[in-house]
């Protein structure tokens, strides 16, 4: 059996939830032994949306991120089970042995993804298994099934659908520091921008094309973007954590500058150019 | 009989299906009497798809075609706690003392069909008897509630007092008019600017995606959300449309208090603005263009009247105000630099304004104005020029003149789908009977006794209705409503003042209320007799997908057994029918739908009998392929890479206006009602009794913008667990509740944080709801969407919904009037109006004492 992977584009989910409302409609009230017993009606979300609200009004966006099982190949639950209850097919979908499973609840912290339920009712520990009993059947999973934007793609995992091509942004992976070795990869997982938008306050005009650049004071390397035709601007894709500084240029105007450091979106506001004497 | 036997496939009507139209089908999984699951259709690979060809790209759809989360989690509705599943009589109701005041309180009782059809029938006997005929019968039947083709659409009222009419001779009855809800603020509004009589004032949109795909620069979404309703009522196509702009390259702003779920992921560009004042916006952008002369001179010149008008209000040369961007950013919130930003950026750039149907903005209180300064802004733009378009991201498929919006075959539009006459009842030129009441004016003609209004609201009606003056009850000694005829509980939650309709249902006057629903849900328990309605997974039906931009047409199967003595919609009325002697009107089902289905070109062209189609069970008819749609294009005037208003820029004339052209002051309004403040011949800004800045708001300083729930279907769908945990919020206490969206200055202002609990409140009532602190929601506004499940409940001594449904203290159109004086709009306004807000401590509130929620059903 070949191994088999996900990969997830957080910029294509529009948080539709057809993938959480399938889940449950395959899951609850139904078995599919040994991969997995019946979800309980509500409180487990197998694939659930995780919501990124972004920026100050109004340069606010949303980054939605569908979050199932990572079907690690270096699984931390595995390791945590004292059971030895969770296992990986030989298609690399990790399980829960239900029959093994005594419900401590040991795996769910040592996930961290976070992506593990327990069961009161049935006294186990509960997750994705990536629709085990339908690869079976060479059905995709459910939520890779009902997906209307292929934000949620399902293959073999040397399929080109799921690899690095020339128009694509680069696979990630959810949680590197975990090194858990996980077959879904990702695109699109947000990272930290600096957001605002230049006016001349005395005019009361956005200005466009004025040149924003963000430096690095960790490692000097510098990224440029204009703002727009709405005066607003992006630097987008920094670094979580990093400090920068900010320089807003306009030519005819005085230029400002900022330290920004990026603990998550930071948004300087709408920033005044005053015009050069 | 349900055949018994392992897993079979059926296809399943969508619940948000209205009006006989459908979207594609769902393919339901069925074991053993067990709905499974269901999936999403894919087209056959039989079925050509279309290509839109462009210099940016060619557009295809996919052939996998899914639907709403609802739609997958109707399943759990089937057996919900809920589900009527027997005729059910009201313990204190008795024909002698209908016990009107108790209605919502008492509990209900189980009888048989037969005990229940024989009430119905001596009522309407003791009706006729009293009163002469069945004038003071008021049967609203309407969509918005799971609506199939024919077996669960709730126009069989409708029919049944029109067949006693015409077959009987038992006289006029009283039909609810359904107002046009979706496209308020246009059909009251940009009628009267450039007609579309026909597509309730939005323009055609023949071929409008070759225009706006080859030549578009700029798409304004103009409150619109796709993400949000496309689903529900289009499929798989609502979503796929708003990245065909991305794709080719098209820079999307998005106008709206809200960041809805489109602009969150799809908007470049989001100008949040304060709700229903973008009439005053688009006065500031008018101002901009005239001031730096950057509109279409010439087009202004040729394709309009009146402009010399407009353009001296917007200098301010009548009334002493230049509508500057300055000026404008008072009223909107809106810096004035934006606006300025957008009017050079619409002026530069191919701009088309897209909608899906009209959303939150053409419901509100003189939302007509919107409309019709949105037609001007897009006139003085040439619409209809390449890439100027007004664009619709949906697919009902009657918006054209004479080719559909997407390559389509004209014979498939217009003989491919089997048409339900039914529908004519909701969608009509006029009313079938004389005596009638608009939808938005029921409880008043209730409580009030008498109201008068203009325009029958009738969807297809001439603009002159507008100005035709209607009453109820038709001569001051009728008798007025006496009996209720309720088919699917969704007034108090998608209408206005809904505790004032549940008031008019306690009304001693009305001496009977029938409903029939498969659920005891909103205003159902406001019954005396409930009868047990169907879903579409209990009974055989046609499935006609008109609502896609491909069409179809599906056989569904019965896939389970009935839940309890249920009946469909078409059975109960049937039955009903049969004991009034109208059994001939209501010939089996399947002789019904053969004879719809047998004019088809599935049937003539095709050769797919009627017995072979439900063999088959579907058709999904060919589009053409590109060359041929450039021929047929070409036929009729358009070439390659032209649409939508396209006819119109070449002929400057043939709108349904009087002058035929784009009319900046109405000449039906001028000859009519020259005096109208409320919608004066040329539309205005006009501050009106729910804007920041009255009297009133200094009392209830924040306004409410209601949207569509994104995974509710109106009122349907939140005793679904699964669904309230998509989207509730769930309060200290554990309850979930509605969530509403507050500013974080204005939840900071009072003390509110995130989860908690909190009354919006104003002159009609208190609803409760869950704080959703966010920036996705202008400063000054909260959003909560329409058609919660109400759950009354008390709060310190004080009726308060506890479901949430924000529709119950909305306004009612007459309240811009004096009381008895003639409605000259009445109008939908049920977004943009004044509240406050307070935090609430949940122990504070009492559960299921308010009225109607006392009411359990006794014994199954």
């Amino acid at each position: 059996m070949g191994k088999k992977a996900f990969l997830v584009d957080a910029d294509k989910c529009t948080s539709c939830k057809l993938c959480v409302i399938a889940c449950k409609d395959e899951h609850v009230d139904a078995s599919y032994a040994p991969w997995t017993g019946p979800q309980p009606d509500t409180g487990h979300f197998w694939v659930d949306i995780l919501t990124h609200e972004r920026g100050k009004i109004p340069r606010v966006k949303m980054t939605y991120q569908p979050l199932f099982c990572q079907h690690c190949d270096n699984a931390p639950c595995i390791k945590a089970c004292p059971e030895d209850a969770i296992e990986t097919r030989a298609d690399g979908l990790v399980w829960i042995d239900e029959k093994s499973c005594t419900g401590c609840g040991e795996c769910q912290p040592a996930c961290p993804y976070d992506v593990i339920f327990m069961n009161g009712a049935l006294g186990v520990a509960q997750k994705c298994t990536g629709c085990a009993h339908r690869v079976d059947e060479g059905l995709l999973p459910r939520c890779a099934d009902v997906c209307p934007h292929d934000a949620i793609l399902f293959g073999d995992q040397n399929d080109t659908m799921l690899a690095d091509g020339p128009d694509v942004k680069p696979r990630e992976i959810y949680l590197p520091e975990a090194e858990t070795v996980p077959r879904v990869f990702w695109r699109g997982l947000p990272k930290p921008w600096i957001a605002g938008s230049v006016i001349d306050a005395a005019r009361d005009e956005i200005i466009s094309g004025a040149e924003i650049v963000a430096t690095s004071l960790d490692d000097d390397s510098a990224l440029t973007v204009k703002s727009d035709a709405f005066g607003d601007f992006w630097l987008r894709d920094l670094r979580e954590g990093s400090r920068y500084r900010v320089d807003i240029r306009a030519p005819g105007y005085l230029s400002v500058a900022e330290a920004v450091t990026t603990r998550g979106d930071q948004d300087l506001g709408t920033i005044a150019l005053k015009a050069a004497e | 009989m349900v055949e018994k036997k392992s897993k079979k496939n059926f296809y399943i009507s969508h619940p948000a299906s209205g009006l006989a139209r459908s979207n594609f089908p769902m393919v339901t999984e069925v074991a053993d009497g067990k709905i499974l699951r269901s999936l999403p259709f894919h087209v056959p690979a039989e079925t050509r798809l279309y290509e839109i060809r462009t210099s940016r790209g060619t557009f295809v759809r996919p052939r996998k075609e899914v639907q709403m989360p609802l739609a997958i989690a109707h399943k759990k509705r089937v057996h919900s706690d809920t589900r009527v599943r027997y005729p059910l009589l009201r313990d204190g109701w008795s024909a002698k003392n209908p016990n009107a005041a108790e209605r919502g309180k008492n509990s209900f009782s189980r009888i048989s069909w037969d005990q229940a059809t024989d009430i119905i029938v001596e009522q309407l006997h003791s009706i006729k008897e009293k009163y002469g005929s069945m004038e003071p019968v008021f049967v609203q039947a309407d969509g918005h509630g799971q609506s199939g083709y024919m077996q669960s659409l709730h126009f069989w009222g409708h029919y049944l007092f029109d067949m006693l009419q015409k077959k009987k001779g038992w006289g006029w009855w009283t039909q609810q008019v359904r107002n046009p809800d979706s496209w308020e603020g246009y059909y009251w509004g940009a009628k009267h600017v450039w007609g579309f009589d026909q597509s309730l004032g939005e323009p055609f949109q023949d071929a409008v995606w070759d225009d706006v795909l080859e030549h578009c620069e700029m798409v304004i979404f103009s409150g619109n959300d796709p993400e949000a309703t496309g689903l529900g009522m289009s499929g798989s196509i609502a979503l796929e449309m708003p990245k065909w702009l991305k794709r080719a390259g098209i820079k999307i702003v998005a106008i709206s208090p809200d960041l809805n779920y489109a602009a969150a992921v799809h908007a470049d560009k989001w100008i949040p603005l304060k709700p229903n004042t973008d009439p005053a916006l688009y006065l500031g952008l008018a101002h901009t263009w005239i001031v730096e002369g950057k509109y279409d001179k010439d087009y202004v010149r040729t394709h309009t009247t009146g402009f010399e008008a407009f353009r001296a209000h917007v200098m301010g040369e009548d009334d002493g105000v230049p509508k500057s961007a300055q000026w404008a950013e008072k009223i909107t919130g809106v810096p004035a630099h934006t606006i300025r930003a957008l009017a050079r950026e619409w002026y530069s750039n191919k701009t088309s304004l897209s909608v899906y149907f009209g959303g939150a903005k053409v419901r509100g209180t003189l939302s007509h104005l919107s409309t019709r300064m949105e037609a001007y802004v897009l006139s003085m733009q040439g619409i209809g020029k390449p890439g100027r378009q007004f664009l619709r991201t949906g697919a009902p498929s009657f918006y054209k003149k004479d080719l559909a919006q997407v390559p389509r075959y004209p014979e498939v539009d217009f003989k491919g789908l089997a048409l339900n006459p039914m529908i004519e009842y909701a969608i009509g030129k006029a009313p079938v009977t004389p005596v009638f009441v608009p939808r938005t004016l029921a409880a008043e003609a209730i409580q009030n006794g008498k109201v008068r209004w203009k325009s029958t609201t009738s969807a297809l009606a001439k603009t002159e209705d507008q100005f035709k003056s209607y009453r109820y009850p038709p001569t001051d000694d009728h008798p007025g409503i006496r009996m209720v005829w309720n088919e699917n509980g969704s007034q108090p939650g998608s209408w206005g003042h809904g505790l004032n309709w549940l008031a008019a249902l306690q009304n001693p006057k009305v001496e009977f209320v029938l409903g029939i629903h498969p659920w005891l849900e909103n205003d159902l328990p406001f019954s005396d007799l409930i009868l047990p309605a169907q879903t579409n997974y209990e009974h055989e039906d046609l499935i006609v997908a008109q609502r896609s931009e491909i069409l179809g047409m599906f056989y569904q199967e019965q896939a389970i057994e009935p839940v309890g003595e249920s009946r469909s919609d078409y059975e109960i009325h049937r039955m009903i029918g049969k004991k009034l002697g109208l059994e001939a009107e209501f010939p089996p089902v399947d002789d019904w739908l053969k004879k719809a289905y047998d004019g088809t070109i599935a049937n003539t062209k095709h050769g797919l009998s009627w017995e072979a189609f439900k063999e088959k069970k579907y058709i999904v008819y060919d589009c053409p392929t590109w060359e041929e749609w450039v021929e047929i294009k070409k036929q009729h005037g358009y070439s390659e890479h032209r649409g939508g208003m396209a006819w119109y820029w070449d002929k400057a004339g043939g709108l349904d206006t009087p002058s035929g052209k784009i009319e900046f002051v109405s000449s039906l309004i001028q000859k009519h009602e020259p005096g109208n403040t409320e919608r004066p011949p040329l539309a205005k800004w006009v501050e009106h009794p729910e804007s920041l800045g009255t009297e009133k708001s200094k009392s209830y300083p924040l306004i409410v913008m209601s949207n569509h729930a994104k995974f509710r279907f109106h009122v349907q769908g939140d005793d679904i667990s699964w669904i309230k945990e998509l989207a509730k919020v769930r309060g200290p206490d554990g309850y979930m509740y509605e969530a509403c969206w507050i500013n974080p200055t204005d939840a900071a202002a009072r003390g509110i944080h995130n989860g908690e609990v909190i009354k919006i409140f104003n002159d009609r009532g208190v609803v409760l709801a869950g704080a959703l602190v966010t920036e996705r929601i202008i400063a000054g506004a909260v959003s909560i969407d329409h058609g919660a499940k109400m759950d009354l409940a008390s709060l310190n001594n004080q009726l308060a919904d506890r479901g949430g449904c924000i529709n119950l203290i909305a306004p009612v159109p007459g309240e811009k009037y004096a009381k008895g004086a003639e409605i000259d709009v009445p109008e939908m306004n049920v977004s943009g109006f004044l509240v406050q807000i307070e935090k609430v401590n949940p122990k504070d509130i009492i559960p299921g004492t308010g009225v109607g929620y006392s009411a359990r059903v006794a014994a199954e």
